[in-house]
């Protein structure tokens, strides 16, 4: 029998009916933002700066290639939920104070030891400080005019936002900010390097595509970059125009490897914001007790979200006593596993784990 | 190659050399991922061992809003990718056996890696090379195959593995016959 099919309706006023996939619709979308701000940023396009149009057409195929992965990612039953639910949540008021520990001072990373921390912090805000010099140059949100002598005036969005002197240490600042970026990098490169090199666990999941790439490619465009300065200061400019295309082609080819590689954390990171709203809000509202030893262990919501996905995934664990493993709490189901091998009631006994943590 | 963890359930002793280990693999930060639990404390002495069973179709990966949960080729259903790991918890829940933890402090996921940087190369992981009793072995797939042969029992008894957990694991496991009135001539 064939099926039938509801013919979609389109609807009059509705977004989601002019384009033909999502995909279409968040490109188109974020295309037209940065035209429009460019169209704004450079005064009608009266200074754009052509020199860079590499790095646009590199910025256009990372839209297309972060868009398929991420669209195809959040179509994944958990992270559909935890999206859905997350953007929702983000009004909490914990939530600056959250994004700022996730995302700016990494305080979980520095938990996990001193040494990656620093590596970490190097590379990320190098990164970070990177691309928000290089961009907004790129689509000429921001440039810098002398009318008078001797100072720079900063325009940024088609406003003149500061007059810096052009031999003050801001405007030093401005000049070189690529350059320290690029040795904050190289450091935090060679310690993760390093840490590559030397951690028996590191050494044993690495893999040269998944690990060593990223960090090459970083490298690459570090050491490419500081090259470019290498030549304008010692050399008089000596092979800049080759070593500038160089450069263009090493951010180019990072930028399009982005979204697949180790990389993709960058943009996926703030999801441990939403995890962690989801987590809070949800045990605000209600706690599930252990249908077992009546601890409770987890919000309710979150007892119902994950015994959702797992039923889209076909695992089905209802037991024939009534509950389903998710509806346990982590000790009583490693007891009932026991009590599954042994035939002895083990999760029934009121008796806690004991001795579980070996002091190595 | 393609050995894999095998457990006699009922040789446990209980002496927990397979916490100790499991803190010294690399990697695994002074912290042991497995457990020995007391089978029915009131009554007996008798422990079980219990650790990640790798299995083959892994809920905690499924329920992994970041693909974190990587599986190995080998089959080892790795610890959370430190740079996905989003925090959520979602394996702890998910996982039928209960065995992921959760380190709140670092915001990220650790469990059972079959000790990776050594099974890769074939070489047992660390809860298997220091068990003193048999409890847990690795081994070869014929092995496997050898010892639940030898243990079926013509009235069905004795059986192994699959009934008595959710679905098909890496590491396979051998039912205590003596705790089902079964004596086991060694």
């Amino acid at each position: 029998m064939q099926e039938v099919r509801e013919t979609p309706v389109a609807k009059k006023y509705n977004l989601d009916g002019a384009f033909a996939s999502h995909f279409a619709k968040s490109m188109f979308l974020t295309v037209s933002g940065l035209f429009i701000l460019s169209l704004i940023g450079t005064r009608m396009f009266t200074h754009i700066d052509l020199n860079l149009y590499g790095y646009m057409v590199g910025t256009l195929v990372f839209l297309g290639g972060f868009f398929y992965r991420f669209i195809a990612w959040g179509e994944r039953p958990p992270a559909k939920l935890i999206l859905k639910k997350g953007i929702k949540l983000l009004g909490r008021r914990s939530t600056p104070k959250t994004s700022v520990e996730h995302l700016a001072t990494y305080k979980f990373i520095w938990n996990r030891g001193i040494f990656r921390w620093t590596q970490h912090f190097l590379i990320g805000w190098g990164c970070i400080l990177s691309c928000l010099v290089t961009f907004p140059l790129v689509f000429g949100w921001m440039y810098f005019t002398m009318e008078e002598n001797g100072y720079y005036t900063v325009v940024a969005l088609g406003m003149d936002i500061m007059k810096v002197d052009a031999e003050g240490w801001i405007a030093y600042l401005f000049y070189n900010a690529l350059n320290i970026t690029a040795f904050m990098v190289i450091a935090g490169v060679c310690m993760a390097l390093y840490r590559r090199l030397k951690n028996m666990q590191a050494r044993a999941e690495q893999t040269f595509m998944y690990d060593f790439m990223p960090l090459y490619l970083l490298l690459f465009i570090s050491i490419t970059g500081l090259l470019l300065t290498f030549s304008n200061v010692f050399l008089h400019g000596f092979g800049q125009p080759t070593m500038s295309l160089i450069h263009q082609f090493s951010v180019i080819v990072t930028l399009i490897y982005l979204p697949f590689g180790k990389l993709a954390h960058i943009p996926f990171r703030p999801m441990s914001v939403f995890a962690r709203n989801y987590r809070e809000h949800y045990s605000e509202q209600s706690m599930k007790e252990c249908r077992v030893c009546q601890s409770e262990f987890v919000s309710t919501e979150q007892s119902k979200d994950v015994i959702d996905v797992l039923g889209q995934n076909h695992l089905q664990f209802e037991k024939e006593e009534g509950f389903h493993l998710a509806e346990l709490c982590p000790p009583c189901r490693r007891k009932y596993r026991i009590s599954r091998f042994s035939g002895i009631p083990t999760h029934e006994i009121k008796v806690k784990e004991a001795n579980q943590n070996a002091k190595g | 190659m393609g050995r894999k963890l095998f457990l006699e359930l009922e040789n446990c002793i209980g002496c927990r050399s397979c916490l100790a280990a499991c803190t010294q693999c690399g990697g695994h930060d002074q912290r042991n991922r497995n457990y020995v639990l007391d089978v029915n404390p009131f009554v007996n002495r008798q422990t079980m061992p219990l650790m990640c069973l790798h299995c083959v179709n892994p809920a905690c990966a499924r329920s992994c809003p970041a693909q974190a949960i990587q599986i190995h080729e080998t089959g080892a259903v790795l610890s959370a990718l430190v740079e996905k790991c989003i925090g959520c918890q979602n394996c702890t829940i998910s996982c039928p056996y209960g065995i992921p933890k959760f380190d709140v402090e670092q915001n990220l996921m650790y469990k059972c890696d079959l000790c990776i940087d050594r099974t890769k190369d074939d070489i047992p992981p660390m809860c298997a090379s220091v068990c003193p009793s048999n409890t847990l072995q690795w081994l070869t797939e014929e092995e496997i195959a050898e010892k639940q042969q030898q243990h079926e029992m013509e009235n069905g008894k004795w059986v192994t593995s699959m009934p008595y957990l959710e679905s098909e694991t890496n590491v396979k496991i051998n039912l205590p016959g003596i705790l089902q009135g079964k004596e086991k001539l060694f």
